[in-house]
């Protein structure tokens, strides 16, 4: 079932609708890609989730029941512009952060030296943050907003930042927390890791929701009959069912022809659906 | 609510663990006793004797008897810290000088032509600059033996002169009710100075509150707590935990600066029981207003005890009570405004725009001190004293004078009601502001929820 349902969400900023009508579903274990260009009204919506603002009008719904206050301690957010106290040391402030989500001292601290060794900085936790390098600073704030085990995730561009080693290494922790059962909510313009992450997204354009659901049914549904043949002497051929015709019409008259290796269908990628989609809106 | 502790207790402890907090913490006891350390200092430093020839050829000055026959009253005598050499004339004494480095200056008053009074000599030196001590010693037995030459020539004598001179109007300002003297000179100087401190104090710790909120806007850590704490909490918490700062560095100046002067005190105890001796002597002599002997010897000593005197008259345990009051209340009020204007700014140069007009209620009335310490219950201070945006400096200027107590409660009691009001109109820009940056920012400021 879903663990977070927003309702026909309405909110304006004065005379601007920065969200109308936002209604979006998000499975219970899943990874869900929220998507859209920039100013489209992502950021928006993930404040009213974690209720840093209030809707106009809709409701929020989490396990069913419309959030309140306390609910924001089932959710670990980590924004895109993230940052933290320069001067402070990194392990009284990772501290301090987790209290304030509601862990105890003593268990805030056993966590994160969990975790600190894992990521390997546990000999960083006396320095102060303005000596770790970006990259290391960005684990830290992975780590917090983890570690009191909120049942809801919202990660903004978590990647962004990291070297190919450090992205691999979080976007496993984030699969590994899923698998653990926790949902995820993904918001990213790179469209490669939300087809390999996402299972289902939902694209806002101009404060409205264009596209809502599972991944692979958005792709098929965009599916321009598009499809790749590979023949025994190696040639690869790309072929487009003619209107009117299947793709058992199309193979079976390649086969009088070569004989075929693979038959496969290309889907569109969803960096093409994603800009193919918001062209049709046309963008702010 | 245990939020707000927490954001309490990270705004303490990040700021007095700051090196900088304990350099001003020792700073200002260090200055204190300074300032009070070095009157003392000059009063115990032995001083160098300096070497004046006098070359008198007036003789006026017991300058053509050579031979020490004179009276001292007819002539210059050495004292502790001058020696007097006479010499026959001006050009014996420059060559003198030139050949001994211990001369430090001449005396030379011209001879007469007539019988007149000699009203003019001059005091010669090369290089080093005659000391104060050393001017003021010949001004002062130059005036004396002039005088006693035209007491004589009238044929006044001593007693009768002493008489004329030592008597005296004292004029004092008295409080009918309390019967004791007003002091208005040190009262109007501790009313300035309180005045100041106050807004020294506030201006300093809410432009922290300012500095903290776009310290947390500009890094965006404020993202990540606003998902854990309300922004109220945040504010509220950061405009607490940096009252406990300033209370803390207020009480530690308190009593570092009691201890320092206590230990000067403790160190130069006889000075300080010559001080007070004089204080009674004083006492006595107003009191018994005959002795012209016991004025003299009063006049004797320094003029510091006076002030002590004064500092006596005024009511401290009134003071300080209302000095912490509208320190606390006044800083409220306005850290949450700071806290506001905070919220506004995108970058620290901001700030600097925002900071001063913040407090330009508080700057309006230092302006208008001099106006209010004529009248200090006139009716600009009492209007002033009763706004809450100006009361703390108002207040303070007129608090040594003494304030009606129902006068006292009205300000205290429109300070504590604004406070909320302020808070709460505070609390709403800052909500709005604190996730906006940039064009949006000026945009949206006013409609947000």
């Amino acid at each position: 079932m879903f663990l977070l349902e927003t309702q026909h969400i309405v909110k304006t900023f004065g005379e601007f609708k920065a969200l109308d009508d936002v209604s979006i579903g998000v499975r219970e274990g899943s990874v869900f890609g929220l998507l859209g260009p920039n100013g489209a009204g992502k950021t928006t919506l993930i404040r009213l989730i974690n209720r840093i603002s209030r809707p106009d009008k809709g409701e929020l719904l989490l396990d069913g029941h419309a959030m309140t206050d306390d609910d924001v301690r089932q959710i670990g957010y980590l924004p895109e512009e993230r940052g933290l106290y320069k001067k402070m040391r990194v392990g009284e402030q990772a501290v301090y952060l987790a209290q304030l989500k509601g862990l105890s001292r003593r268990e805030a601290t056993h966590r994160l030296r969990q975790w600190f060794e894992k990521f390997e900085i546990g000999n960083w936790w006396n320095r102060p943050v303005e000596e770790l390098s970006k990259g290391m600073q960005q684990k830290v704030q992975f780590i917090v907003t983890v570690l009191h085990e909120p049942r809801l995730l919202i990660f903004d561009e978590p990647f962004s930042g990291f070297d190919p080693i450090n992205a691999t290494l979080l976007k496993n922790e984030i699969l590994a927390l899923r698998d653990k059962g926790a949902t995820v909510i993904f918001s990213t313009h790179n469209m490669a890791s939300v087809e390999e992450l996402c299972d289902d997204i939902a694209l806002i354009n101009n404060s409205r929701v264009v596209l809502h659901g599972s991944v692979s049914d958005i792709r098929k549904s965009y599916s321009n009959n598009l499809f790749e043949m590979v023949v025994d002497d190696g040639e690869v051929l790309r072929l487009t069912v003619p209107e009117g015709q299947t793709a058992n019409d199309l193979l079976s008259e390649q086969l009088k022809q070569h004989r075929i290796v693979s038959f496969h269908e290309i889907l569109p990628s969803m960096n093409d659906i994603f800009i193919q989609t918001v062209k049709e809106g046309g963008q702010r | 609510m245990n939020k707000i502790l927490l954001v309490i207790q990270r705004e303490y402890l990040t700021r007095v663990r700051k090196k900088s907090f304990w350099v001003l913490t020792l700073l200002v006891p260090v200055l204190m006793a300074a300032l009070y350390a070095i009157p003392i200092y000059f009063a115990l430093k032995p001083m160098e004797r300096s070497v004046v020839l006098v070359a008198d050829e007036s003789g006026l000055f017991g300058g053509l008897d050579l031979d020490d026959t004179l009276r001292g009253d007819s002539r210059l005598v050495s004292t502790e810290n001058v020696t007097y050499r006479y010499v026959a004339n001006l050009d014996y004494a420059l060559r003198q000088m030139d050949g001994d480095a211990e001369v430090d200056a001449i005396l030379y008053v011209r001879s007469r032509a007539s019988e007149a009074i000699p009203t003019d000599a001059c005091l010669y030196y090369k290089s080093d600059m005659p000391t104060q001590t050393m001017r003021f010693d010949v001004d002062k037995q130059l005036q004396r033996i002039l005088r006693n030459r035209l007491l004589q020539a009238h044929g006044i004598s001593d007693d009768e002169y002493a008489l004329i001179s030592n008597t005296k109007i004292n004029l004092r300002t008295e409080d009918l009710e309390t019967g004791r003297e007003a002091f208005l000179d040190i009262k109007t100087g501790l009313g300035f100075v309180l005045a100041f401190l106050i807004y020294i104090v506030i201006f300093m710790f809410g432009s922290q509150v300012m500095r903290g909120v776009v310290e947390e806007k500009t890094n965006r850590i404020v993202e990540v707590i606003v998902c854990s704490v309300k922004p109220f909490q945040l504010m509220m918490g950061k405009v607490i935990g940096i009252a406990l700062v300033g209370l803390t560095q207020f009480l530690m100046w308190v009593v570092l600066t009691g201890v320092a002067l206590t230990g000067i005190q403790m160190s130069n105890s006889e000075l300080f029981r010559q001080a007070t001796e004089k204080h009674e002597v004083t006492e006595l002599a107003t009191k018994g207003g005959e002795a012209v002997a016991q004025m003299d010897q009063a006049a004797q000593f320094a003029d510091v005890p006076q002030m002590v005197e004064g500092l006596a008259a005024i009511n401290f345990k009134a003071i300080l009570p209302a000095f912490l009051f509208y320190f606390v209340f006044g800083y409220l009020l306005y850290a949450t405004l700071f806290a506001a204007a905070g919220a506004m700014c995108d970058n620290d140069t901001d700030t600097q725009l925002f900071s001063l007009p913040l407090t330009i209620p508080l700057l309006l009335t230092l302006l208008l001190m001099p106006v209010m310490i004529n009248a200090p219950s006139g009716t600009l201070s009492q209007v002033l004293s009763i706004i809450p945006f100006t009361s703390p400096v108002a207040m303070m200027l007129r608090i040594p004078f003494g304030v009606p107590l129902g006068q006292l409660y009205w300000s205290m009691a429109l300070l504590l009601l604004t406070f909320p009001l302020c808070t709460w109109f505070a609390a709403r820009i800052y909500r709005g502001s604190i996730l906006r940056y940039g064009i949006k920012n000026r945009l949206f400021k006013k409609k947000s929820k």
